[in-house]
């Protein structure tokens, strides 16, 4: 060993009495650049729980965790964002794709501890010292990875749809669905808002593949009338679409729509399936309207013998005998009955429950009972002259549209509501007044002012453009007749329709009274049921509740062998209908294999 | 920048034309036509630095798009070049006898694009991925999720739920 070896450690020790070459820079506050990507942040009253954060990352650093004081509601999963830093790499591409512009990032990167799993929290709820950081990422407005826009529908427009009855609206091309489809962010919020909670997200990425076998199949999961609710679902899905707080809702509506026109009804039974075996029960279904198809659907494919009972000439309901053919087109909805006959469904027509046979004879030859009569009687609004034989209810006359009578129908004609069946009438009898006259004449009123008109929105603006006045915010007062004429109606001011309880309780100025001229009045108030079938000793035992029979989750009412769905249990609407025709259907399965292993 | 623009055009083909700020532009150029512009840049216009050097996967057009971000440093102001490439076999002249530097982002493009440079020095030797020998990992069909789910493991404990299911089982569990 060298003497210098032994030495040198020793000549380090000089270099202590030197001026260190390096500066103390100890941590402290080094803010990041203004649109730095640091820690997130999230507005959770904004978020909205879809999950799109977490689909995109491309680290998995994302999970959705349930928050306490965060409960699930219609539109909203109640669960949030929790990040695991120890995977995020902070791309801000959850920032980017977030549908709400809730997530964002601090400009904060600066953060010790020695907990590891502290690295793991779930931004905005976990309280954090960036919370109301300034600075940082925000999605550049003009930074969008879905399109905000929805694909536009090619639609009639009005001076050629007031000339007849042809549907206005045309349907998406392959290649429009295909890009619409390609909006959807597949989040599911949709699936619980729907009645039927049809797989939404799954037959819009069906249509996204080009496999419509698939999509047929997933729609007949949960809805046996998909031509119709393809074209006149009220859609409350895309009230909650997550696309729509930072742009328009997808077309859920339309695109379902899509696939039943795609596939034609000869591949159904290959594509959907056959029933099951036969299990020897018959169930007898009152009423042909979307309740009564679809439990009769559902209760076959389970392989029960299934035979409705109609009183119309034809099955539809209210789809064939309210909606207008401009809206919902015979052969679409034929298409659909078709299928539901093919899987073995007896349909018998012209017969009245009641009348042509009665309900204890139906008793006596089947298992079991659903009704589902719907709500075909209207209702007067009852003020002076509102008996005469030239005052009508909306309900009686669209249905005899279809029937193919020749209706009453003057030059100027008067509509009191504001609902879309008042909006349908009033569209027919436009249609009606071209082709007569050449001219429209209908001035419809109703109580509510226009934004809380009933009527969807669409309803309100198509009717306008077709030439139909609408007038909102009065009250009708008499209806002026002379002899066997109609000639006007008064109407006052309404104030206001409900009371603070939101109850209905119209309140009017009468001092402001205007009259309309008209030789026809259409009432379009509501609609009342007709349970007269049922026998008094029938009627006794079911419990009423707010004059609707009272059922339980399988909508069976108080007697065990009856079950009732569609709008007597439920109010108007072809969703909810089919949805109780399923849940029924399964409600009465389970009934009848009970009796069979008894 | 504008000015700038109009005095370019009546000399090279150039094509569209964004101003980002009023000292940040950006110009499309024919492929041919990028070296005699960077050296009627560098030496009549002022802009001798080269800041970067990088490259977007249009992988819907088939095409990879170079920017090439000149500065003017006396004039204050930035302007990059975009030279639009085919993606298969893609490949692109080297610019690295005008600029040192650009050897180091060419070799870069080469192992993250997948972006030819014939000449340039050592590009085709690792440049930060240590012994990869998959796809270019910022060619768009890399599949990164895969990727980090295959290297990186979760801290025990996580739990995710997703939203439409968490739905049913909150709001309507007895429903089909």
């Amino acid at each position: 060993m060298k003497i210098r070896d032994i030495l040198s450690p020793f000549t380090v020790w000089k270099n202590l009495f030197r001026d260190p070459v390096t500066i103390n820079d100890p941590v402290r506050e080094r803010p990041g650049a203004p649109r730095y990507r640091g820690f997130h942040k999230n507005d959770v009253k904004k978020c909205i729980g879809c999950g799109t954060c977490e689909t995109i990352c491309q680290n998995g650093a994302i999970d959705m965790v349930p928050v306490d004081g965060i409960a699930a509601k219609e539109g909203d999963s109640g669960l949030r964002p929790r990040i695991d830093y120890g995977r995020c790499c902070w791309c801000a591409l959850c920032v980017d794709v977030c549908m709400t512009k809730s997530l964002t990032m601090s400009n904060d990167y600066q953060w010790i501890d020695r907990d590891p799993d502290a690295f793991r929290f779930t931004p905005g709820v976990d309280k954090k010292k960036w919370d109301d950081a300034e600075l940082g990422y925000t999605r550049p407005d003009a930074h969008r990875l879905t399109p905000e826009e929805r694909i536009h529908m090619q639609e009639l427009g009005p001076e050629t749809r007031i000339g007849s009855f042809i549907e206005i609206v045309k349907g998406y091309s392959v290649d429009e669905a295909r890009k619409e489809a390609d909006r959807c962010v597949s989040c599911g919020l949709c699936v619980a808002t729907c009645p039927a909670h049809m797989a939404i997200p799954d037959y819009i990425a069906a249509i996204r593949d080009g496999d419509y076998e698939r999509g047929l199949k997933l729609l007949y999961d949960t809805n046996p009338l998909p031509e119709v609710c393809g074209r006149v679902c009220t859609h409350k899905c895309e009230s909650v679409c997550a696309v729509k707080h930072e742009g328009d809702p997808i077309a859920i509506r339309w695109l379902k729509r899509h696939i039943a026109d795609q596939v034609p009804l000869d591949k159904y039974r290959a594509i959907v399936g056959a029933a099951e075996p036969a299990t020897g029960k018959k169930v007898a279904v009152v009423g042909a309207g979307p309740a009564g198809l679809s439990a009769a659907y559902y209760l076959a494919r389970m392989g029960h013998a299934v035979e409705i009972f109609e009183a119309l000439p034809a099955a539809g309901g209210m789809m064939r005998y309210g909606i207008p053919e401009y809206r919902l087109p015979y052969p679409d909805l034929d298409k659909d009955i078709a299928f539901v006959k093919e899987l073995g469904v007896k349909i018998t027509l012209n017969t009245r429950v009641g009348k042509d046979v009665t309900l204890d004879d139906l008793r006596k030859k089947f298992d079991a009972l659903f009704i589902s009569t719907g709500l075909h009687l209207g209702r007067s609004t009852k003020v002076p002259g509102a008996d005469h034989p030239k005052v009508f209810q909306s309900i009686d006359l669209l249905r005899r549209v279809t029937l193919g009578e020749d209706i009453y129908c003057p030059e100027q004609a008067i509509v009191i509501g504001g609902g879309n069946v008042a909006m349908d009438i009033a569209r027919t009898l436009a249609r009606i007044q071209t082709k007569k006259y050449g001219k429209v004449g209908v001035t419809l009123l109703c109580l509510e002012t226009e934004d809380i008109m009933p009527a969807d929105r669409e309803e309100i603006v198509e009717s306008r453009e077709e030439g139909v006045v609408l007038r909102p915010g009065y009250g009708p007062t008499r209806i002026d007749t002379d002899g066997d004429r109609v000639t006007g109606t008064r109407f006052v001011r309404c104030l206001s329709v409900f009371d603070e309880n939101g109850r209905f309780a119209p309140r009017f100025d009468q001092s402001d009274e205007i009259a309309i001229s008209g030789a026809m009045v259409v009432e379009s108030i509501g609609q009342g049921m007709d349970l007269s079938y049922l026998p008094d000793d029938l009627q006794k035992q079911i419990v009423f509740e707010r004059g609707r029979p009272k059922v339980d989750r399988h909508f069976r009412t108080s007697l065990p062998w009856l079950y009732a769905g569609g709008d007597i249990v439920q109010g108007p609407d072809v969703i909810h209908g089919i949805a109780n025709g399923h849940a029924a259907a399964v409600g009465i399965d389970i009934y009848l294999r009970g009796k069979m292993e008894q | 920048m504008r000015e700038l623009y109009e005095q370019l055009k009546r000399l090279f083909p150039l094509g569209e034309y964004t101003e980002q700020r009023r000292d940040l532009a950006f110009v499309t150029v024919p492929k041919d036509h990028l070296r005699p512009l960077l050296i009627h840049l560098r030496d009549r216009e002022g802009f001798t630095h080269l800041v970067l050097l990088t490259a977007v996967d249009w992988i819907e057009e088939g095409r990879f798009q170079l920017t090439y971000l000149m500065n003017d440093r006396a004039g204050k102001r930035d302007l990059g070049l975009r030279v639009l490439i085919p993606r298969d076999g893609a490949a692109m002249e080297g610019i690295h006898d005008l600029w040192p530097t650009a050897a180091t982002y060419q070799r870069e493009l080469r192992e993250m694009f997948g972006i030819d440079f014939p000449g340039s020095p050592r590009v085709n030797g690792e440049f930060i991925l240590e012994g990869w020998t998959g796809m270019p990992p910022y060619r768009r069909d890399f599949d990164t999720k895969k990727f980090s789910e295959e290297n990186f493991n979760h801290r025990p404990g996580r739990a995710t739920k997703d939203p439409a299911k968490h739905m049913k089982d909150k709001l309507y569990p007895d429903e089909a």
